[in-house]
């Protein structure tokens, strides 16, 4: 008997906690935790005036969020909406997991965003992004250097007088410039000032050529004639020692820049120097960070993604991002915003995008990385010449290619 | 025969969870991981895969790749037997230490040993990897400044870069196998020794037929596992050597299927990459166990 009351005071109990279901949409992102702080604020935002809506932003690692994606969504799952940068979109609708976004949104929705900030694979619109650039520029300490250099030229000859032994002692204390290079990503600015690009209009790599010997030699002349960047630097060495000025240029991207301002370092951002060999702009890659809809998505969430969507692209939003984190919006409207208008930071950024080139979004792309990376890495340890890491490159890339699209 | 029926009913009943956890998430996935083994499933054929037969297993043994998949598959045996000694020796060299009766502040080393097996792998290895710096790290300051001799550029050669992630490996490592080897020795009864000790032996002795026998049934069990965590630990190898390198030559198998699997999505060919690797961990596991007969009964 007492068994029966149980029960039945369990089942009341249980019916008078249901809540009302709430509609989920999930966010898979790899934002910096500056950026996943904004994104939550917006996201409650949201839901304050939606309260049958719940939304969830779940971080993953670039490459996690890449390979878990497709695997998620080619089997029916996955999140509602992904948030990356743009070089994944190539991937993604290769294997028809997202859905294009011209056929969501009309046209005048947009056409409020800057061109470059809207990615389109085959002829349909894949990603809207709410940050321009992910580029690198030139990022230097105002404290070392008041003008930084706008060539090459001048880039050794500023560097020369900024690298110091200050006590003499045979150890280099402070250089000129530091990056990350063991990355082949930020040797692409070098390659391109000096004439070259990955690949031609078919896909096919392009790195067997006189403007990759000439880029391999200057960036090693750089380290071992120059002498202006340190024997060995990778991501986190570069980082810690411009932030602790022991460097007075650095090359970093804009998800760098604002946790130097928060170091207490007095920055100021620049264009990369011009090639006085070529008289080209040392152009780094472009590549937008945005949002793009899972193919598997019912009707019924699609309509709230879409407003969803509207909401966190839209103008007052992109603008708390960029005072926060010093991102270039894409709502074409804020371009002429007093705080855009007004931060030099923002606008050297603007320009340094208007100088680089977009990231090629086809899945060739990657295995032109990997391809690129073990013989660029092999110039630096002197372990192969300019002009065979070159062929090797190309050779490489191929069969890479021809592997992976097999 | 009512009673002895409904106790295996019962005893069925209490396995089942277990069983359906361990098909879930063993037999299922591996059975899986076969099935993509044979078939052609990759970015292009993500949808439309079909069984191709053993044409990745063939490829896997026949394809030249870059880095070249016999040179890795040395680098993964050198890579584990290296590890595993220095594991083994260090730890039980230290166990031992910590065995002794008198020492001063037993627990604090105890404690303090332990340490590199409770930090993160991330951290320890990115830590290493800015000790390997050739002008900023430590490694090189100590070399320089302390023992007079020039600098190494750690993580720029292929074989000083997979020396560092051995090194590395080697200081996460050993804190187990010491845990493993102590906790064995304290249970080794002390009369044997006490009675050895009558019969005049000395310390080798009462170390080669006391010790050595009675710390064996544990160990060997602990250097298989070590066995197959070392031939399939990713993350240090992957972190000093930031994905492999200089120029892809700190690849070991698992690191190299991760590449193929995630960079590459060539899963078909990750697939049957790693059912070898599982059957070349099957193959040693089974004839390391019966070669040292760790099953019997060593009293």
């Amino acid at each position: 008997m007492k068994l029966k009351y149980l029960i039945l005071s369990f089942f009341i109990l249980s019916c008078g906690n249901k809540k009302e279901e709430r509609t989920k949409i999930t966010i898979w992102h790899q934002m910096r935790v500056d950026e996943r702080v904004i994104l939550q604020s917006q996201i409650e935002k949201f839901m304050l005036t939606h309260p049958k809506i719940k939304v969830e932003q779940v971080y993953k690692e670039t490459e996690e969020m890449r390979s878990g994606f497709i695997i998620a969504a080619v089997a029916g799952q996955g999140a509602e909406i992904v948030y990356g940068p743009n070089d994944n979109i190539g991937v993604f609708s290769s294997v028809d997991i997202i859905l294009p976004l011209d056929t969501l949104f009309d046209k005048k929705f947009i056409s409020q965003f800057n061109p470059k900030a809207l990615t389109y694979y085959k002829n349909h619109l894949f990603q809207i992004a709410d940050k321009l650039g992910n580029h690198l520029a030139l990022v230097y300490n105002k404290k070392l250097l008041k003008t930084p250099p706008k060539t090459t030229d001048e880039l050794i000859e500023i560097g020369k007088k900024l690298t110091k032994d200050f006590n003499n002692d045979g150890k280099i204390d402070q250089y000129a410039l530091v990056w990350n290079y063991t990355e082949p990503f930020f040797f692409i600015l070098f390659y391109t000032g000096f004439g070259g690009w990955v690949m031609d209009d078919e896909f096919n790599p392009t790195l067997n050529n006189y403007s990759m010997v000439r880029a391999l030699e200057f960036m090693r002349n750089l380290r071992d004639s120059a002498k202006i960047i340190p024997r060995e630097s990778d991501y986190q060495i570069a980082d810690a020692l411009f932030k602790d000025e022991k460097s007075a240029m650095i090359i970093n991207g804009d998800w760098s820049w604002s946790s130097y301002v928060k170091a207490g370092i007095d920055i100021g951002v620049a264009p990369l120097p011009i090639v006085n060999e070529t008289g080209l702009n040392c152009a780094p890659m472009i590549s937008p960070k945005g949002y793009s809809v899972n193919k598997n998505i019912s009707n019924e969430k699609l309509i709230i993604v879409k407003e969803l969507l509207e909401f966190l692209l839209n103008e007052e939003n992109q603008l708390e991002a960029t005072k926060l984190v010093s991102t270039i919006p894409t709502q074409k409207s804020l371009y002429s915003n007093p705080y855009f208008t007004n931060n030099e930071i923002m606008v050297n950024s603007q320009k340094q995008i208007d100088l680089g080139r977009s990231m090629p979004i086809v899945p060739e792309m990657r295995a032109i990385w990997d391809a690129m990376r073990p013989h660029y890495q092999a110039v630096l340890n002197g372990a192969k010449s300019p002009k065979q890491s070159a062929n090797d490159m190309q050779i490489d890339s191929k069969i890479k290619i021809k592997e992976m699209l097999e | 025969m009512n009673k002895t029926f409904l106790k295996n009913i019962w005893i069925t009943i209490l396995i089942l969870p277990s069983l359906v956890i361990l098909i879930a998430v063993v037999v299922y996935p591996f059975g899986y991981n076969f099935i993509l083994s044979l078939s052609n499933i990759s970015l292009t054929h993500i949808r439309d895969w079909k069984i191709i037969g053993f044409d990745q297993y063939i490829k896997v043994f026949t394809t030249v790749t870059q880095p070249n998949i016999y040179v890795i598959f040395f680098k993964t045996i050198l890579w584990t037997i290296t590890n595993l000694f220095f594991h083994v020796v260090i730890g039980v060299s230290l166990a031992l230490v910590l065995n002794q009766k008198d020492i001063f502040g037993k627990a604090i080393f105890r404690t303090i040993l332990i340490l590199p097996w409770a930090v993160p792998q991330l951290i320890v290895a990115l830590t290493w990897r800015g000790m390997f710096n050739y002008e900023y790290g430590v490694i090189n300051a100590m070399l320089t400044q302390v023992m007079g001799l020039p600098p190494v550029e750690w993580l720029k050669g292929e074989s000083t870069a997979f020396l560092s992630a051995i090194i590395t490996n080697v200081w996460l490592g050993f804190p187990f196998m010491m845990i493993i080897a102590l906790g064995a020795l304290q249970s080794i009864p002390r009369d044997m020794y006490e009675a050895a000790d009558i019969d005049g032996a000395n310390w080798y002795h009462r170390f080669r037929y006391i010790t050595v026998p009675l710390l064996k049934p544990v160990m060997i069990p602990a250097i298989t596992l070590g066995t197959i965590w070392t031939f399939n630990n990713l993350n240090i190898v992957w972190l000093i050597s930031n994905g492999g390198e200089p120029q892809d030559s700190t690849h070991i198998l698992v690191s190299f299927v991760y590449k193929a699997a995630f960079n590459f999505y060539r899963y078909g060919y990750a697939a049957a990459l790693s059912v070898i690797i599982f059957l070349i961990l099957l193959l040693f596991s089974l004839s390391f166990m019966k070669k040292t007969r760790t099953a019997e009964n060593v009293y």
